[in-house]
């Protein structure tokens, strides 16, 4: 993969209505970094990953991030419809957007391909389950199959381990590190301090600004002071 | 005693009104199945019911402009009903309250589309706008809305999977860069679909045939596809059965379709909670 991955982020400000949820937010993503956001709830973790993937509109400062057209987004388990009738299969093989569109069929390699990253993520039973029929864990794992699936340079975790299994946990974090090793720029908005010292080199400390960005031990001691 | 015959063929047989009616309900029926089913899919029931109340003021004027001609009422309710999706769409943006934003809306235009045609029309006129004149439709009102129908039902067949993905995850649609704004273009086919509607049904019930049938039909957990095929033929066995009691018990033809509408949604509903609730018990799995 090649280094294209970088964000960077100039004075970011994004306001809903007269709420700031983000107040002047500098810095930068090195491409293929791993880096964990923390911060209280409401402190702009999840309006950050949206001005990242230009789903909200900046009231201020500017994201220049070149893989936009390679980004990829996994919203919070808790806004997945469960109800939607989808089989796990058909959920993993939407990753694979970019290369049959909006009109064409999937194909044979695709299914293949599917089949693939559903065993990766442990999944392999599971391909012809309604997603009403399967539990979080496995949910949560249908959707990191589709993200290895997009082949993103850029990947927005949003919560990731919300409502998850231990096992689970695992397994996503083994895959986050492999996103690394492939050199993809991986950010994830998490709240387990501990799983963050121990298992992601870089954290953003957010509370609407920036109070700390950089190695995670020196970042979250910061917090600590 | 009656016979099956005079019961149920009988009357499409020799009345021509009731012919018609059956038609447009079947074209109706077609583009209701695949539109509701979308619009329930989206937990858009509200918007739907909005943009039902939204087609009536357009409508209105096109009653001033042109009296009850079926292409000005249509022209004039698909005007003023893409003008509030845009505008809900717009309101929506903000995010805040947006439930009493579309609630405003809905008794906005229902009372200025009202007042509208009272103030040129009769009392006549008002009840044949709230209600529809399913019994009352003409070849070309009958052309018009097989017309309707067919652009619906062709545009959700070409962007199908866009349409279905957009009402399961808009947030992936963005960043798969799907560039095409299908929101506003499922929006519109809503809007569309109303309009159809809006001469057999009226503004206060074209929902209803929108509606129920697909939510009848979401209840017992099929696809996507299956969902809409199974609401059409929902939508279709209520629109025989309701003009057929109409005809016999002199009810009024609109209300009553939409009442085997909700029938067919109570029976639905009952009898797959209580599958779920049984299936246990015989020792099969939920």
């Amino acid at each position: 993969m090649e280094g294209n991955g970088r964000v960077l982020l100039r004075e970011v400000t994004v306001r809903y209505g007269r709420r700031v949820a983000l107040e002047a937010v500098s810095g930068e993503f090195a491409s293929g970094s791993l880096t964990a956001v923390v911060g209280a709830n409401g402190a702009g973790k999840t309006t950050l990953l949206a001005a990242i993937a230009g789903a909200v509109s900046l009231s201020g400062g500017a994201v220049n991030c070149a893989a936009r057209e390679r980004l990829a987004y996994l919203p919070q388990l808790a806004t997945i419809d469960r109800d939607y009738p989808l089989t796990v299969s058909e959920l993993i093989t939407l990753g694979g957007w970019r290369e049959f569109g909006a009109f064409r069929s999937p194909g044979a390699a695709m299914r293949a391909r599917t089949t693939a990253v559903a065993e990766a993520v442990g999944l392999a039973g599971r391909l012809r389950q309604p997603i009403c029929g399967i539990s979080a864990g496995e949910l949560q794992r249908a959707l990191f199959a589709r993200l290895i699936l997009q082949d993103a340079a850029v990947i927005l975790l949003d919560e990731p381990f919300a409502a998850v299994d231990a096992q689970t946990v695992e397994v996503l974090l083994d895959q986050m590190a492999q996103w690394r090793q492939e050199g993809r720029t991986v950010i994830a908005v998490l709240h387990d301090l501990d799983l963050v010292r121990a298992r992601f080199p870089s954290t953003l400390v957010l509370a609407r600004r920036c109070i700390a960005w950089g190695r995670t031990e020196v970042a979250l001691s910061a917090v600590a002071a | 005693m009656m016979s099956a015959h005079s019961l149920i063929v009988e009357p499409f047989e020799t009345l021509a009104f009731m012919r018609a009616a059956l038609v447009a309900c079947l074209a109706l029926a077609l583009c209701n199945g695949a539109v509701g089913t979308l619009l329930v899919l989206r937990r858009m029931s509200l918007d739907g019911d909005v943009l039902g109340h939204a087609v009536m003021p357009g409508a209105a004027i096109g009653f001033l402009y042109a009296g009850p001609s079926p292409a000005w009422l249509s022209l004039g309710g698909l005007a003023s009903g893409l003008a509030v999706a845009a505008l809900a769409g717009l309101i929506a943006g903000g995010q805040a309250r947006r439930d009493a934003g579309l609630v405003a809306f809905y008794l906005v235009a229902l009372s200025l589309g009202v007042v509208l045609v009272a103030w040129r029309g009769s009392n006549v006129d008002v009840m044949r706008v709230l209600f529809g004149t399913v019994l009352a439709i003409d070849q070309r009102a009958l052309l018009q809305i097989a017309a309707t129908s067919s652009v619906i039902v062709l545009a959700i067949a070409a962007l199908y999977r866009p349409l279905a993905v957009g009402a399961f995850d808009p947030p992936f649609l963005r960043a798969v860069r799907a560039r095409a704004p299908y929101g506003a273009v499922f929006q519109a086919l809503v809007v569309l679909a109303l309009v159809a509607s809006f001469q057999a049904f009226g503004t206060l019930l074209a929902v209803g045939p929108l509606l129920l049938p697909a939510a009848a039909a979401r209840c017992w957990g099929l696809g996507v596809l299956a969902s809409m095929a199974l609401a059409t033929g929902f939508g279709f066995a209520a629109s025989v059965a309701g003009l057929l009691a109409s005809y016999h018990a002199n009810l009024p033809s609109g209300p009553a379709i939409v009442l085997a509408a909700g029938l067919l949604f109570g029976i639905s509903l009952g009898a797959t909670s209580g599958v779920r609730r049984l299936a246990p018990m015989i020792g099969r799995e939920g």
